[in-house]
């Protein structure tokens, strides 16, 4: 088993121009400051005001999302993962870890408005986390890292540069919120940009990255995709039944559910780029954010089918895109 | 006691009589402002998520000399012909609205979520010539226009005025996202197109013209009306009917409306005559910023308004401000600046107004009217003594009086049917000469509601004389029964209607919305009610429901509860849906 995965690596050679060429790469960062920025048009400092008077949405936010998704992650890689050889498992072990460590990403506001979820919760919820992130992500990489990756070994997380990197991708929110008090009609239509460049990312990467590494994804070992894909899966299901265990409103819970297990895809594919840049391994590092990118959308479609299902009391009214 | 004991309540500065307008019409009125504040902001759109488009006075002023412009010499309508206004609050509205007066025609509003036939009828009945209506909605009219008089139509956009990449950006999320843009198959011309073949037409001799002969008396205005009974009607509102009121009102509110220096915040439809004499008429004439809604509910949509622009003054109905008081962004962060509202429409709830007192520290104060009284008959003075649950005194230059079924003025404290007389009262009911005189008997308007009046002379609204319940031969008023039961935690809304009951001829249902599942039960409910109502006006039961039928303004219909109720019990399956029988 091991012997034919490790055939199957030497077959396909994974280096950074085959991943991710050049003209992706500046194309994701590109995008991802606008998601940042359109994330930061949405923002007034009321908002913060609100988080810090009503805290429970902050609190439950933060427990989910930098409790529960960095530890499955970090479960995952140890249950699966550490299965295969360590040359290969390791880098996509990093991968996968911070894919669990980022914040929540914008997408899961879709998500929740079409589940009939709490929409103004899941915005408070997004907002709170990429906030928190700039902290509580490098904290959590460490963490967790320094349990994966043993001091001695080859394979170290750069926290320094992951903290630079998320400092670097706030400046587009602090400038959205910025550009968003000097000209509402401006911040309105950055807001709606990074809306739909969040589902671009998703189409571009389906539509280009996906036939151009085919042969890299049908010699992943299944480990990778159990983890890519239950990253997201078991980080909702885990949510959910937590929510509901602590008796929150249905509504609440589908709203928790989706925010923790949705993460910042964009922004962990941003993060490898920016840190790792030149790393041989970049490849495999990127494999997880990469395919975890791509099932959250078949996941949370899923997801979505099901709790529109199991709860019909409309309790979400329709807001207007506009 | 004299017989307007309010006049002794008039705040200081506020004279019993109000003073002959300055004003020969509605443009008239207008055109002071707009000379006065020509570099003011008049209006703003507000969309839900904060795009918006602006138009200051002069530019107002400008377009709808325009648009008069263009239906006089290009459309070649005459002196008191009808045009219909089909749109959302949007920049359009008012620069139509005032071009139709200035062309010395007259302005037919129609609620845009009118259903073909509704269309059909207002516009056959009101012999509308042409049609200027929101491009979304034009999708009705080829089933429309054959049964009408209509001849031209223009359509309007949404984010008409707005800058243009906006305007773009909103365009292209209504054609690909929300596919809210039909294709018109009728013959129309394009609003942007009909100000500039107005505008190549205009000149200011023959627009003085257009207003030859148009006074106090004049037709400016048919607002429909399902009235007292039932059938849509239109009332023939004066020029002098709509600058009294709004003279009327102004002076009400003292000096808490400061010229040239309020912001307002329209979230009532302006095509409603609430909004469209105290918003636009009123607070143009005073300078102010109106700030536009299209679409109030879900309230959620209001954020973007409150956040961007300093609101000073809002006006809506019981049903806007209990939502936006269950709103967490609304009660963590209440508008700032917000320096009093106005409540009309419906019933003001005790409870709700005190919630909005605490929660934004300012006063909101009760008036009442009907679209036959262009509406404003009475108010709460804002700068002398409001009290609560009342709806305040008449406003100046009217008289209001409760009367017996034969016409005579009953006691004080004691109910009967309020009559009014005063400047502000219609002039009849479009080509419907008996419901005329059904409805205005020397001068008086018979408004159909029940009221008592004090030894001050505020009035109190018991309840619409045809809601009334008759259970065993007493009168049960479903206002007192609603505001018991809105006052019960976990009871977002409630209408209360009578329904024929065997033993005591009618009984007492009440539909309740809940804060959400399991937040109240019907026991809670009916226990609370026992312990603050007389046993016969105790509801029979109470059936929860998902929502409950409104008004475009958002005044709970009891008549459409009365037809589900009726269908439920024949056994047909209508909405509301039932969500339990509790």
């Amino acid at each position: 088993m091991i012997s034919l995965v490790l055939s199957v690596l030497e077959d396909v050679t994974v280096n950074e121009q085959d991943v991710v060429t050049p003209f992706e790469q500046n194309l994701l960062v590109g995008l991802v400051f606008v998601i940042m920025f359109g994330l930061g048009a949405g923002l007034t400092p009321r908002d913060f005001r609100l988080a810090i008077r009503r805290p429970w949405g902050l609190i439950i936010g933060f427990v989910t999302q930098f409790g529960i998704m960095p530890l499955l992650a970090y479960l995952l890689v140890i249950v699966f993962l550490f299965q295969l050889p360590r040359e290969y498992a390791g880098p996509v072990a990093l991968g996968a870890l911070l894919m669990g460590c980022v914040p929540a990403g914008t997408t899961s506001n879709i998500f929740t408005y079409f589940s009939k979820g709490n929409l103004a919760l899941s915005v408070i919820m997004t907002t709170n986390s990429t906030l928190w992130a700039i902290l509580m992500t490098p904290l959590l990489l460490f963490f967790y890292g320094s349990q994966l990756f043993p001091a001695d070994s080859e394979l170290q997380i750069p926290i320094t540069n992951i903290v630079i990197t998320l400092a670097i991708l706030l400046i587009p929110v602090v400038l959205g919120m910025f550009i968003r008090s000097k000209s509402a009609n401006i911040g309105a239509v950055m807001e709606l940009m990074g809306g739909f460049f969040g589902l671009f990312f998703i189409v571009f990467l389906m539509a280009t990255w996906v036939p151009r590494n085919w042969a890299l994804l049908t010699g992943t070992p299944w480990q990778t995709y159990v983890v890519a894909i239950g990253l997201g899966l078991f980080g909702i299901l885990i949510a959910y039944l937590i929510s509901r265990a602590i008796r929150l409103h249905p509504m609440n819970a589908r709203t928790i559910a989706l925010e923790t297990g949705i993460q910042n895809g964009p922004l962990a594919i941003a993060i490898v780029l920016l840190t790792f840049s030149g790393n041989p391994d970049i490849g495999l590092i990127l494999i997880v954010p990469a395919l975890y990118s791509l099932f959250i959308v078949i996941v949370s479609t899923f997801v979505t089918f099901v709790f529109r299902r199991a709860n019909l009391a409309a309790e979400q009214k329709i807001p207007s895109l506009l | 006691m004299t017989q307007r004991p309010w006049i002794a309540h008039y705040p200081d500065g506020v004279d019993a009589v109000l003073a002959e307008p300055p004003f020969a019409n509605l443009p008239a009125l207008l055109a002071a402002a707009s000379t006065e504040y020509a570099d003011t902001i008049a209006f703003t759109q507000c969309m839900p998520n904060g795009m918006n488009g602006s138009l200051t006075y002069s530019k107002v002023d400008e377009l709808s000399s325009d648009f008069a412009a263009y239906l006089r010499e290009v459309v070649g309508l005459s002196q008191g012909d009808r045009v219909a206004v089909q749109m959302p609050n949007c920049l359009a509205y008012p620069v139509v609205a005032f071009g139709i007066l200035k062309a010395g025609c007259v302005l037919v509003n129609t609620n845009p979520l009118y259903t073909a036939s509704e269309m059909v009828h207002q516009f056959s009945d009101s012999g509308a010539k042409a049609l200027v209506i929101i491009d979304m909605f034009a999708d009705r009219l080829p089933d429309v226009l054959a049964k009408t008089s209509i001849e031209t139509v223009v359509t309007v956009h949404i984010a008409e005025f707005f800058p243009p990449i906006i305007a773009g950006v909103i365009r292209a999320v209504q054609k690909v996202w929300s596919r809210s843009l039909p294709k018109i198959t009728v013959d129309h011309t394009a609003f942007q197109s009909a100000l500039a073949a107005g505008r190549e037409k205009r000149n200011d001799e023959a627009a003085a013209g257009y207003l030859a002969g148009i006074g106090a008396d004049s037709l400016a205005a048919l607002q429909y009306t399902g009235g007292t009974t039932g059938v849509s009607k239109g009332a023939m509102l004066s020029h002098g009917n709509l600058v009294s009121n709004t003279l009327q009102m102004i002076s009400m509110s003292g000096t808490f409306i400061r010229p040239g220096k309020e912001i307002v915040l329209t979230a009532l439809p302006l095509y409603h005559i609430f909004a469209f004499t105290v918003n636009l008429l009123g607070f143009y004439h005073s300078g102010a910023r109106n700030i536009l809604i299209p679409t109030p509910r879900p309230p959620s949509n209001l954020k973007r308004a409150f956040e961007n622009y300093k609101v000073t003054w809002l006006t809506g109905v019981n049903t806007l401000f209990n939502a936006l008081m269950i709103e967490r962004w609304f009660v963590d962060s209440p508008p700032r600046h917000l320096r009093a509202s106005a409540a009309g429409g419906m019933a003001l709830h005790e409870s709700v107004a005190q919630r909005w007192r605490e929660v934004t520290g300012t006063p909101i104060v009760e008036g009442y009217g009907l679209t036959e009284s262009s509406p404003v008959l009475t108010f709460n003075p804002l700068g002398g003594t409001a009290k609560d649950g009342t709806v305040g005194i008449p406003v100046p230059s009217t008289d209001v009086r409760c009367v017996d079924d034969a016409g005579k003025p009953v006691a004080v404290g004691e109910p009967g049917e309020l009559v009014a007389k005063g400047p502000q009262i219609m002039l009849g009911y479009w080509q419907r000469p008996d419901e005329t005189k059904a409805t205005i008997d020397d001068g008086w308007l018979r408004t159909g509601d029940i009221a008592e009046m004090d030894a001050d002379g505020y009035f109190t609204l018991v309840d619409r004389k045809k809601d009334m319940i008759l259970v065993s031969g007493f009168n049960v008023y479903p206002n007192e029964v609603e505001e018991q039961i809105g006052a019960v935690s976990g009871v977002l809304e409630v209408g209360v209607i009578g329904v024929p009951d065997d033993k005591s001829g009618e009984s007492v249902r009440a539909f309740v919305v809940s804060t959400g599942p399991g937040s109240v039960t019907q026991d809670q409910i009916l226990a609370h009610c026992r312990e603050h109502l007389s046993a016969y006006k105790v509801p029979r039961s109470v059936t929860f429901v998902d929502e409950l039928p409104k008004s475009p303004i958002g005044k709970i219909l009891r008549r459409e509860l009365r037809s589900i109720q009726i269908a439920a019990t024949a056994g047909v399956p209508t909405a509301p849906s039932t969500r339990k029988d509790a």
